[in-house]
């Protein structure tokens, strides 16, 4: 039973080198392979979830090559992370699907994609704390090259600035580990959280560790001030690969965090350190705050819905900080809603640039009139960014807001109903202008592309991409996601009470 | 009262049927009589969904759909109780109304995207009928938003910058208002753990009110703040006259009755239901939201004065009425509340008279500011009638809905137990007589005057304070002085008349209305007035304007009556005094 667990680590990586190698022999094989692959993912993903709610304590475990732990590394499937694994089995086959007909296509593509999927779900289900850097530098590696994989020397350009920053913040973990396994001996995360406290929560190697761990994978979310290397690895790479990275990449990091906050460090070294668990919801709070400002400040979409990730993931943060069991079930629902939600705009963003040209606000002019469904999918995906219910953004804002004013942090609480305002500020400006504004030409003079397409004609400066046709899957998957936004919302309760209540509850005693 | 909560898919079946409604117009928008069909079926069945639940709710039934929880310890329920009925019955009747006048209004006006239209009409409808049957108050948070997301393209439609600014705004207030609802909702569900209405208030919420009160005004600041951004209390107002660019039906049916009374609505709820008579003058709240009610219906009535386009003077006269629903709510004693109640229905009919008159006008003459509508009661008899009977009864005239309603708040003020509430009943009637003088000038002009003979309006257009004062004060000769509007005492009319005379051609255009039903493209610039000629005489059969604008003018002016004349028997009396006697104030 508990197979399925390591299968769903194993295939993506096999799958991985079956696409290099099948590439050798046929031209076009990859996509098929990494379908098969994604197909499999998913069907392994409901089946751990099913298997975790078969069990009594709501946790599966696979002990790899059969060591035991603590020496042994653990593969665990509890309430907080199959959501995960099963969001994550399900948005790479969306994205795959999308990816199809908007590229980048070529075997060597689809290898990295598996790789990344690989790295995600080995995050997720780690019980390790030296397996998680392992998977997280194979993630940050494989999204890397993913980003790269533009073909403009921009997306070199910010694929570098993503390998330097994500670096750096993955040593900064891998020291946060080593200080701990100083402290502690050990490394499987269910013991660290005894040996910790065994060691005692005020030496400073545990705070030491505390803060290198907690800092590495702030870096990897992506939280402001250390945020620097997002909003261009979003904007630059090719759309399906900003849709796939922005809807899982920070989000398993976000949930790397939760991990080591809830179950590594757990709430009563806060208890001890009540400075720890300030400085996390003070770096969330600010974060949402000044996420939102710049994504205001932006005139490209996709910078704007990259700074956005900012500021939402602030709040992910926020909500595990503020150690209350109803902040966290809000911080976990967040994170699977906005992971669905930024996926979706992301392909929707990239549906209108192939359909209309248009990639800044003021070019979404009057989009509703030239490609009305991505325009409808953006107004919905939008309106439930900003937390209009019953979309999914709503629940979790609503668990985070009550956790907040159950642990009496006030201001914390008045942050968190504001975002809705903040957010709004951003996304209102895009539905006015797709529905209520007069269609403007695409502009050939805004862009630098004008001066690299100076060859042809003024006129037909935009049309190359224009031409570029929309598949079908293309907007089944925009509008797959606007409707789960919502169905989300609504579902959020079940979601809840199969998976998330059990977990927390053992974290929150 | 014994009540009896039974399950029931009706409250929901009434939500979701112009939900429903919604694909069907989108599907036809290339053949607008279907499509208008569609809208006329949806509006009879959702009238008969919520009609078919009055009887069992006047006898003390309670429907409801329970869907299951949504957030941990609340779920989302849709029930049919009386208040909520009370709104749900007003809202779909005159949606039935209003389907009608914009099929004449929007075909008359050849409108751009009429199938947008309606589609956000009916998403409109069904949000506010979610509002209506909200159970608890996160459900009704849900409905309140939706019912923001769902009126924004109404607001915006006209597509210009104006529009598009006044959608922002619009966007804006009530967004800002939403937070402050949803962190109130936060607070009462951490006080009492529990958000779901009873009559009475909820038991948890008066005992953590006891121990807590400060922490309990918070919520009840932010959810009556919150929700008066929509009741347009002052100084969180300024949205509602801008939304007038808004197409007249939208005007007329939500910003008159459905969005306005949604936020009237949710206030009621929040002191009848969430906290309680008692626990509001426990905690000494009742007051202060009185007090913002009654500065709020005096100043607005005031500036109703100096408006000269109808519409911003209607909706400040709307500012002003919602003003005395809240003014019932805050005072609290049983016959101010049922006076305040009285009003949502009241004020409704009449205003939407009102307004879709002011819309029939500019349909046929394309002319929107009073001073160019002496003697248009020539033109347009039935309209101007009809307008006249809701301007009496808004100024609260017996045996019009709106004496009925005042009559309650009147008593109920001077019988109030907190001393100086007797104040407010000074108010009411002051801004009773302010109603006389800015709607009297209106009727008087339209049947007495002519458009080359019109006299002055010195309450209107004179300086405040008087000719002589403003004359020696400043220094300048009371023809100069500025006018609140910005404009000149009198260059408006003239300026009209001068330009008409440069520009003969267009009077043709003015002049016949129905040629404009087909050309529709100079609606957007004209000026609008009275053709050189005068206006011409049509008699009182009709010939004024189509059907389907006078069918559903008269028939809310006939609500309107109806209301005054026989406020029981037109059932909505019934329903307030049922929500009366479940709320246990001492009748």
């Amino acid at each position: 039973m508990t197979d399925a667990i390591v299968l769903a680590v194993v295939v993506p990586i096999v799958a991985s080198v079956l696409t290099l190698a099948s590439g050798l022999v046929f031209d076009r094989s990859g996509w098929y392979v990494a379908a098969l692959a994604c197909v499999t993912e998913l069907a392994l993903a409901v089946w751990v979830g099913l298997s975790v709610l078969g069990t009594d304590t709501g946790r599966i475990a696979y002990k790899l090559a059969g060591f035991d732990t603590p020496e042994g590394i653990e593969l665990v499937a509890d309430g907080l992370s199959t959501p995960v694994l099963v969001l994550i089995a399900a948005v790479s086959l969306a994205v795959l699907v999308y990816a199809r007909r908007a590229g980048p296509r070529g075997n060597a593509f689809y290898t990295v994609y598996l790789l990344l999927i690989t790295g995600l779900t080995g995050v997720t289900l780690t019980g390790d704390i030296f397996n998680m850097y392992v998977f997280l530098e194979i993630t940050g590696l494989a999204a890397y090259a993913l980003v790269a994989s533009g073909d403009s020397t921009r997306a070199a350009h910010a694929s570098l600035k993503y390998l330097i920053i994500g670096t750096i913040g993955a040593s900064l973990f891998l020291l946060g580990a080593g200080y701990a396994y100083v402290a502690t001996g050990t490394l499987n995360m269910v013991d660290l959280s005894e040996q910790l406290a065994a060691a005692g929560y005020t030496s400073r190697l545990v705070v030491a560790a505390f803060g290198l761990l907690v800092t590495g994978l702030l870096v990897k979310v992506a939280l402001f001030p250390v945020h620097t290397w997002q909003p261009d690895a979003y904007a630059n790479a090719p759309d399906s690969v900003s849709a796939y990275i922005s809807a899982l990449v920070s989000t398993v990091a976000a949930y790397a965090l939760a991990r080591v906050l809830l179950t590594v460090f757990t709430p009563d070294f806060f208890a001890a350190i009540p400075l720890a668990s300030d400085a996390v919801v003070a770096a969330g709070t600010v974060s949402i705050i000044a996420g939102s400002v710049l994504a205001v400040l932006q005139s490209d979409i996709k910078k704007m819905l990259a700074y956005s990730s900012v500021s939402q993931f602030g709040m992910i943060v926020v909500a595990f900080g503020l150690l209350s069991q109803t902040a966290a079930v809000g911080g976990a629902i967040h994170l699977l809603g906005h992971a669905v939600l930024k996926g979706g705009l992301f392909a929707a963003a990239g549906i209108v640039l192939r359909e209309t040209g248009a990639r800044t606000i003021d070019e979404y002019a009057g989009l509703a009139g030239r490609a009305p469904v991505a325009a409808g999918t953006v107004a919905v995906l939008g309106l439930s960014l900003v937390g209009v219910p019953p979309s999914v953004t709503f629940v979790g804002k609503w668990y985070i807001a009550v956790g907040a004013v159950e642990q009496g942090v006030w201001p914390v609480a008045a942050v968190i109903l504001m975002s809705t305002l903040l957010t709004l500020a951003y996304i209102a400006r895009i539905i006015e202008r797709m529905y209520f504004a007069p269609a403007t030409e695409p502009s050939t003079a805004t862009e630098s592309e004008a001066a690299v397409s100076a060859d042809g004609g003024d006129s037909v400066v935009s049309s190359p991409e224009k031409t570029r046709s929309v598949s079908v899957g293309m907007y089944a998957v925009v509008v797959l996601a606007a409707i789960a936004a919502v169905a989300l919302g609504l579902l959020a309760d079940i979601i809840r009470t199969a998976f998330l209540q059990e977990t927390l509850q053992g974290v929150f005693l | 009262v014994t009540e009896a909560v039974v399950g029931d898919v009706r409250p929901l079946a009434a939500v979701l049927v112009s939900a429903l409604a919604i694909p069907v117009i989108l599907a036809l928008h290339r053949r607008q009589n279907l499509r208008e069909g569609a809208t006329i079926v949806t509006a009879l069945t959702k009238l008969t969904l919520v009609g078919s639940m009055v009887p069992g709710v006047l006898d003390g039934t309670v429907y409801e759909t329970n869907l299951g929880t949504f957030v941990q310890g609340i779920g989302l329920t849709f029930r049919a109780d009386p208040l909520g009925i009370l709104f749900g019955l007003l809202a779909s009747g005159l949606w039935v109304i209003t389907s009608f006048y914009s099929i004449g209004y929007m075909r008359g006006l050849d409108e751009h995207d009429q199938t947008r239209y309606f589609a956000a009409f009916a998403a409109s409808l069904s949000t506010a009928i979610a509002v209506a049957f909200a159970g608890n108050l996160v459900t009704l948070f849900i409905a309140y938003e939706l019912l923001t997301v769902a009126t924004y393209p109404l607001v915006a439609h006209d597509e210009t910058g104006e529009a598009r600014a006044a959608g922002r705004k619009y966007l804006a207030y009530t967004f800002v208002g939403g937070v402050a609802v949803l962190a109130g909702t936060v607070l009462v569900f951490w006080l009492a753990g529990d958000t779901a209405f009873a009559g009475g208030g909820i038991d948890s919420l008066a005992t953590a009110a006891e121990s807590d009160p400060a922490l309990a005004r918070l919520a009840f600041a932010l959810l009556a703040g919150g929700f008066g951004v929509k009741a347009a209390l002052m100084p969180v107002h300024s949205w509602l006259p801008d939304a007038m660019v808004a197409p007249t039906p939208v005007s007329g049916l939500l910003h008159a009755v459905a969005v306005v009374k949604s936020g009237v609505f949710g206030i009621a709820r929040v002191t009848l239901e969430v906290f309680g008579p008692e626990t509001v003058q426990s905690l000494g709240i009742g007051l202060p939201l009185a007090a913002v009610a009654a500065v709020t219906l005096l100043t607005a009535s005031v500036i109703a004065l100096r408006q000269d386009n109808l519409k911003r003077r209607l909706a400040y006269s709307t500012i002003s009425q919602l003003s005395y629903i809240v003014l019932g709510l805050g005072v609290l004693s049983p016959a101010a509340i049922t006076g305040g109640l009285l009003h949502i229905p009241a004020h409704a009919f009449m205003k939407l008279t009102l307004f879709f008159c002011a819309g029939a006008i500019h349909v046929e003459t394309h002319t929107d500011d009073i001073s160019n509508m002496a003697g248009i009661g020539k033109r347009m008899p039935l309209t101007m009638a009809a307008f006249a009977v809701a301007a009496a009864g808004m100024a609260g005239i017996p045996l019009l809905a709106g004496f009925v309603s005042k009559w309650y708040l009147l008593i109920g003020s001077v019988a109030a137990p907190e001393t100086g509430s007797a104040i407010f009943a000074v108010a009411l009637l002051v801004s009773g007589m302010l109603n006389i003088a800015y709607f009297w000038p209106i009727v008087y002009q339209a049947f007495f005057e002519s458009p080359g003979a019109s006299g002055e309006k010195p309450l209107l257009s004179g300086p405040f304070g008087g000719l002589a004062a403003a004359g020696v004060f400043d220094g300048v000769s009371a023809d100069d002085t500025v006018r609140a509007d910005g404009g000149t005492d009198d260059d408006h009319s003239a300026e009209d008349h001068h330009e008409r005379g440069d520009h003969p051609e267009e009077h043709h255009e003015t002049g016949d209305a129905h040629e404009d039903h087909h050309d529709g493209d100079d609606a957007h610039h004209h000026h609008g007035g009275p053709p050189e000629d005068g206006w011409d005489r049509r008699d009182w059969t009709g010939g004024e304007s189509t059907w389907f604008m006078l069918g559903p003018i008269l028939t809310a002016a006939t609500g309107a009556v109806a209301l005054g004349v026989a406020p029981v028997t037109f059932v909505f009396l019934r329903i307030v005094q049922e929500i009366v006697a479940r709320t246990g104030v001492m009748v």
